[in-house]
């Protein structure tokens, strides 16, 4: 069965968003470099999971999310540390801080567990966003392929002022090369996940067909050739952005 | 940016708010509808979206509504910091819109005086330096 068939949507989908989220849900089914594939295949499903949890929705209400220790409406087997973490960057992320991601480590998801993580999550998350935003049922999550991570750490992964360790374009080795395009320079949310160079790669896979190619963002003329004027496309990334509390 | 007068003020306030840009609160209320559960509300928002700029700009947005549910996701779930010079150049339009009120806001380290004044005393020129910015573009394209 093909993947991310729309042909049954009323709406004509672009070949481009379907093959970009084909591309994405093989990474997802590969081992990574810190996590197995088939805990890959989990977060995502852990991610599924967080949108009807209800210790997440009691949390989300709570003044602070560091007070309710009780347990997530989760369906795997993964760590109870990684379950939390999924949940709460799908729940509640705005209120993520430094602190929690250290004490992270100190229960076995160490930094580059937490980006690779983090990377699987958002991927997923907005595969789903754009199937439900279009009215279309959640695509069956990818087979999980055998394999041990790799435990790939970047060389040149530093502490650049974030929660993580990011890796610099200056810093970039021959294996994560490709990350910014050959660019000196890049936005810190571009950086953000390499310590774990797939996540970044999924990223820009993924915002090169849902929004605009990282060539393209610094260039306000373009709109990509989207049937959206970049106005139209800046007003609702901001209103999305806006009411997900997101600073940056 | 491309020489549109936006009320900014529709990204935070919502499609209560007029943005002054063509579907713009269509647009909105879509992101609004789109963030939430209820299936209903966003075939709604959805359709209102096709009747006012067609199907494949409804494609566009459900593809922006998604990307930026990642991409905030990534900024917050890292702690990065605001970028430089958007730190500097944005700071009347975050005052504007309350921006700073945020939780993420306390990523980014203050910005020290003489930078502060750099950013206010370009505000103004900026509408000017992005549209000489983009003809330039225009021209090398």
């Amino acid at each position: 069965m093909v993947q991310f068939n729309y042909d049954a949507s009323d709406i004509s989908i672009r070949d481009d968003l379907a093959e970009s989220y084909r591309q994405v849900w093989a990474t997802v089914g590969r081992p990574g470099n810190w996590w197995s594939a088939h805990d890959r295949v989990a977060i995502a499903q852990e991610s599924r999971n967080a949108r009807t949890c209800a210790l997440c929705t009691g949390r989300k209400s709570a003044l602070s999310p560091y007070g309710d220790d009780g347990h997530h409406d989760s369906t795997t087997n993964l760590p109870g540390a990684a379950i939390d973490a999924v949940h709460r960057v799908t729940t509640d992320p705005a209120r993520i801080k430094r602190d929690w991601i250290r004490d992270l480590s100190a229960s076995g998801v160490s930094d580059a567990h937490y980006v690779e993580l983090l990377g699987v999550v958002v991927a997923v998350i907005s595969i789903d966003a754009f199937n439900r935003a279009m009215g279309l049922a959640l695509e069956p999550l990818p087979e999980a392929a055998d394999g041990a991570p790799d435990q790939y750490r970047p060389p040149g992964a530093k502490d650049q002022g974030a929660f993580v360790d990011m890796v610099a374009p200056a810093d970039l080795t021959v294996t994560e090369a490709d990350l910014y395009g050959g660019n000196p320079q890049t936005g810190n949310v571009l950086a953000a996940m390499s310590l774990v160079p797939d996540s970044v790669r999924m990223l820009t896979t993924l915002s090169g067909t849902q929004y605009l190619t990282m060539h393209e963002v610094p260039n306000p003329t373009t709109n990509g050739g989207r049937a959206l004027t970049r106005s139209q496309i800046e007003l609702t990334a901001g209103r999305v952005s806006s009411l997900s509390d997101c600073f940056y | 940016m491309a020489g549109d007068n936006a009320n900014l003020t529709s990204v935070v306030e919502g499609s209560t708010e007029h943005s002054g840009i063509a579907g713009g609160d269509e647009l909105t209320a879509y992101a609004e509808a789109a963030l939430g559960d209820d299936t209903d509300s966003i075939a709604a928002a959805r359709d209102q979206v096709r009747a006012a700029l067609g199907d494949d700009a409804t494609v566009d947005a459900a593809a922006v509504i998604a990307n930026f549910q990642r991409m905030v996701r990534i900024a917050d779930g890292t702690g990065i910091p605001l970028d430089q010079p958007v730190l500097i150049m944005s700071q009347a339009i975050r005052d504007e819109l309350h921006i700073n009120d945020f939780h993420g806001a306390g990523n980014s380290a203050p910005l020290p005086w003489h930078k502060k004044v750099l950013g206010r005393a370009a505000a103004p020129f900026m509408p000017k330096m992005l549209k000489r910015m983009a003809q330039s573009r225009k021209i090398e394209t």
